[in-house]
């Protein structure tokens, strides 16, 4: 049925692919398979970062003129309201974990699922209901209050049943992600191949690892958070409403105590696919390996001690100011570790441009200007201008956005021939690709500059002197609406036209290679025996249709 | 030639604001330190990037990488060891600076400014008693704000002093700064506060000096509802005057002479500044701090805002601690 995938494989007859195990609806809503969640997962965040991306063109469209006018000053507050929750909640956090992450962890690992396969799909479950209630937020007339929630203002009687239904949202889908860290780490703690040490794992494992454990530590606290807003609201506890005795400043506390570690459980498993792709695209071993995994745990575990740099202006002591400051400036040390690694990588490699590692090239550009900007807010001295500037509203989503999206869209492209079994086009790929980095830039970089001449956030009107930076900001929100839209095309298309992917079609080391694609409902036909994620030699290419095998030694020319 | 380019970046960046306070130099000169410093390692970033995908691309003549190693602990030292070391030095340049941004220019009398923010304004109380929409304050001489808000969390954000302060409501917050050029610069907020958000803006006055602030602050209707007054009449109507004297007599609470600034002996242990927080805390829990030698007697005294600034202005008129 598959000749060219049937050439790859391990002597005998191929199993059924797990697309094609089960059909109907409730073969899919209800499979434990961790391949269909993670499958679900996608649509269901693409869903989310298509909404969210039309929320923001209709920002930058309203920012056009300086006094506005497209939309009314609250509707403009509640859009980006949504357009930052939603991205956030919905697009960015659950985006490479719960998607890709639950597709390629236990094929990685060499098993047949995740540890809990009926959590998992609890987990997609309370993520779906959470996003349900997100809408649900919009049917009521939605909220304005930032993403970031700030008692006094998000818990005013006059915010009405949309701040409810945002805690419900926020709560339920905060569950789903403590969940899905669970799962990862109990995997990766026993269901590692035969023969599968610590170090053997692959770095994107190490990076889901460590993801899961902010998830575990720093979620509960958003609950919580969620919960006491709810109940303040509700019943006039006092817990944040000065009103009634409480204390506004501790919600940014509790806010940040989960919300910044938040940032690295979207950018580690970024970095742990940038770290799959460039070394797969370099044909070289990742250089570095145990170095970057521990620079993923120290990212999590410093991660968890900075938040105060989000309340430098809030009145908070000097003294803490300056602990906070000196603890996030150490995050660039694993952040620079793993950059000179990942460079060090394709130092006398053999570089393969494919659609991954383009986007991997843009990564590194962005993610460089999105970490060293977060030079510029960790010191104090710059951070007092800049903070709640359109120069934070830059950096953020160079990280966010740029670094993240960009290494979602590489990480898809890289397993999407896994996933579905079909190649897309590479020219159509890599055109996007080049549109998206250029469209990023054009939408982004001038916001640093509207930032430094002293532009505040959420604003709904500006002062004329900063047209000429959001004029070219909305233009390249376009070309990048352009680009990630040539993308989902190109992917979308090879669905129907795709040539059939071949079980290897990059020559990668990783466990997932070896078994066909689309992999069949138990991911392998045979337990597999791990050779190290990044041992290239005897990967042999044998042409476009039979991708990569891997040759045995005595047999290798 | 970086002290050239670096010159040259100063004078060129005409998309920063003036700066118009003794700290905005200070600040730019960290701004362009890190500047700097990032586009050195943005651009080795880059450099290397481009260097790599030229020389090492795959191509028929390069189908397999050249043996390298695949890792060396002294490379990992040295690339750890010198972002490190660079942290070490932004943060000191950058606290030397921020250390300066939070206190008033000590050694002389800082101009006193009661800010209230509100859904969407601000109204800022100078000495002598008059209130505006927009702040008056005197080049070269230091001012010191004290920040309340009567509803939600505003931010006042002067791009031109490089400063910024959220005012909270439920507390005060300060801050402080000694405006170098004369002239006016637009205020705006910075903190998310609902519909007129982006339209939540003031200007400062910076008078050449102070005979220029002296006037304004004289000029038009006598102050007849200035702060002090407000206060007097709160100190009257809400039977302050039952338990506190004005002129330094024992009564059943503490006497209100000279009382800004004192160090207060608290009963249970301790001493208490009397500052504006203090104040507040004692009207509305006046449980939480007991001065020794008195009982525990006085009732919650619930004000808002706006009277709570008053009292506050009233009480530094009755003295300050010696």
């Amino acid at each position: 049925m598959i000749p060219a995938a049937r050439a790859a494989e391990p002597a005998g007859a191929p199993a059924e692919s797990y697309l094609a195990h089960g059909r109907g609806p409730r073969a899919w809503l209800l499979t434990l398979d961790h391949k269909r969640i993670g499958v679900m997962y996608l649509v269901v965040i693409t869903l989310a970062l298509l909404l969210g991306g039309v929320f923001a063109l209709v920002l930058r469209l309203n920012l056009w003129r300086p006094g506005g006018g497209l939309v009314s000053n609250d509707t403009y507050n509640k859009l980006f309201t949504l357009h930052g929750a939603v991205m956030i909640f919905l697009f960015v956090i659950p985006g490479i974990p719960a998607a890709l992450g639950n597709f390629v962890l236990p094929l990685q690992l060499g098993a047949k699922d995740v540890a809990f396969p009926r959590v998992n799909l609890l987990s997609f479950w309370l993520y779906a209901i959470g996003a349900t209630l997100f809408v649900a937020v919009l049917a009521v007339g939605g909220v304005d209050t930032g993403w970031t929630l700030y008692p006094p203002y998000s818990l005013e009687d006059a915010r009405g049943l949309g701040i409810l239904l945002a805690l419900a949202a926020v709560f339920v889908a905060g569950f789903s992600s403590i969940l899905t860290g669970v799962n990862f780490i109990a995997s990766i703690h026993r269901l590692r191949a035969p023969g599968m040490g610590w170090f053997d794992l692959p770095l994107f494992l190490w990076a889901l690892y460590a993801t899961g454990v902010i998830q575990i530590i720093a979620t509960p606290v958003l609950g919580i958070t969620a919960a006491m807003g709810f109940m303040d609201r509700l019943f006039h506890l006092g817990l944040f409403m000065p009103e009634y005795g409480g204390d506004p400043v501790l919600f940014q506390h509790f806010f940040w105590f989960y919300s910044h570690p938040a940032v690295y459980i979207m950018i580690l498993p970024a970095m742990g696919i940038v770290s799959e792709v460039v070394s797969v695209f370099s044909r070289k071993p990742i250089f570095g390996y145990r170095y970057i995994a521990m620079s993923s745990i120290a990212i999590a575990v410093i991660g968890f001690f900075v938040w105060g740099h989000h309340m430098f202006v809030s009145g908070q002591s000097r003294w803490t100011n300056l602990v906070f400051s000196f603890l996030t400036l150490l995050v660039a040390i694993p952040s620079a570790i793993k950059t000179f690694n990942w460079l060090a990588t394709m130092y006398k490699g053999a570089i393969d441009l494919r659609t991954p590692m383009v986007y991997v090239l843009s990564f590194f550009a962005i993610f460089g200007v999105g970490g060293l900007t977060g030079l510029f807010l960790g010191a104090l001295a710059t951070d007092v201008p800049l903070h709640d500037t359109y120069f934070v509203v830059a950096h953020f989503h160079f990280v966010m956005v740029g670094a993240v999206l960009t290494a979602f869209l590489a990480g898809l492209h890289y397993w999407w021939p896994k996933m579905t079994g079909r190649m897309y086009g590479e020219g159509m790929a890599r055109l996007a690709a080049a549109l998206v980095f250029v469209g990023f830039n054009v939408t982004f970089v001038p916001q640093f500059f509207a930032g430094v001449a002293g532009m505040p956030r959420r604003y709904a009107t500006y002062a004329p002197a900063f047209l000429g930076w959001n004029r070219a900001s909305t233009v390249g929100a376009f070309v990048l609406a352009l680009g990630m839209g040539l993308a989902l095309g190109g992917l979308l298309a090879s669905l129907r036209s795709g040539r059939r992917a071949p079980a290897n079609p990059w020559g990668a080391a990783s466990l997932e290679w070896t078994t066909p694609s689309p992999p069949p409902h138990e991911n392998f036909e045979a337990t597999p025996r791990p050779t190290g994620p990044y041992d290239f030699t005897g990967l042999r290419r044998v042409s476009d249709e039979a991708g990569w095998i891997r040759v045995p030694a005595e047999a290798a020319p | 030639m970086i002290g050239a380019l670096h010159r040259t970046a100063l004078a060129a960046a005409g998309f920063m604001p003036e700066r118009a306070s003794s700290v905005a130099a200070g600040v730019d000169r960290v701004f362009l330190f890190v500047l700097w410093l990032s586009a050195f390692f943005f651009a080795l970033i880059v450099a290397l990037t481009v260097l790599f995908v030229l020389r090492y691309r795959r191509r028929p003549s390069r189908a397999e990488p050249e043996p390298s190693p695949s890792h060396d602990a002294r490379l990992e030292l040295f690339w750890t060891a010198v972002p490190l070391a660079l942290v070490f030095v932004l943060f000191g340049v950058s606290t030397r600076t921020y250390l300066r941004m939070v206190e008033p220019e000590p050694g002389r009398d800082p101009l006193r400014i009661q800010v209230m923010a509100r859904r969407w304004s601000w109204w800022f109380d100078h000495p002598g008693g008059r209130g505006a929409p927009e702040l008056h304050v005197v080049r070269g001489r230091p001012a010191e704000l004290v920040l309340a808000s009567a509803d939600v969390i505003h931010s006042l954000y002067v791009p031109d002093f490089r400063l910024k302060q959220d005012a909270v409501p439920g507390r005060f917050t300060r801050m402080a700064f000694t405006p170098v050029l004369a002239g006016t610069f637009p205020i705006v907020c910075a903190e998310y506060c609902g519909t007129d958000h982006s339209r939540m803006a003031a200007r400062v006055v910076v008078h050449p000096d102070q005979a220029s602030f002296d006037a304004w602050a004289n000029e038009g209707a006598a102050p007849a509802a200035s702060l002090v007054d407000l206060g007097r009449t709160v100190f009257a109507s809400k039977g302050c005057a039952g338990c506190h004297s004005v002129d330094g007599s024992p009564r059943v609470g503490p006497s209100f002479k000279n009382l800004w600034g004192r160090q207060e002996k608290l009963a249970g242990g301790g001493t208490a500044r009397v500052d504006e927080d203090y104040v507040r805390e004692s009207i509305l829990r006046p449980s939480a701090k007991v001065v020794e030698g008195f009982a525990n007697v006085m009732p919650p005294v619930p004000l808002e805002e706006r009277e709570l600034q008053g009292v506050i202005a009233y009480l530094q008129s009755l003295g300050e601690a010696p």
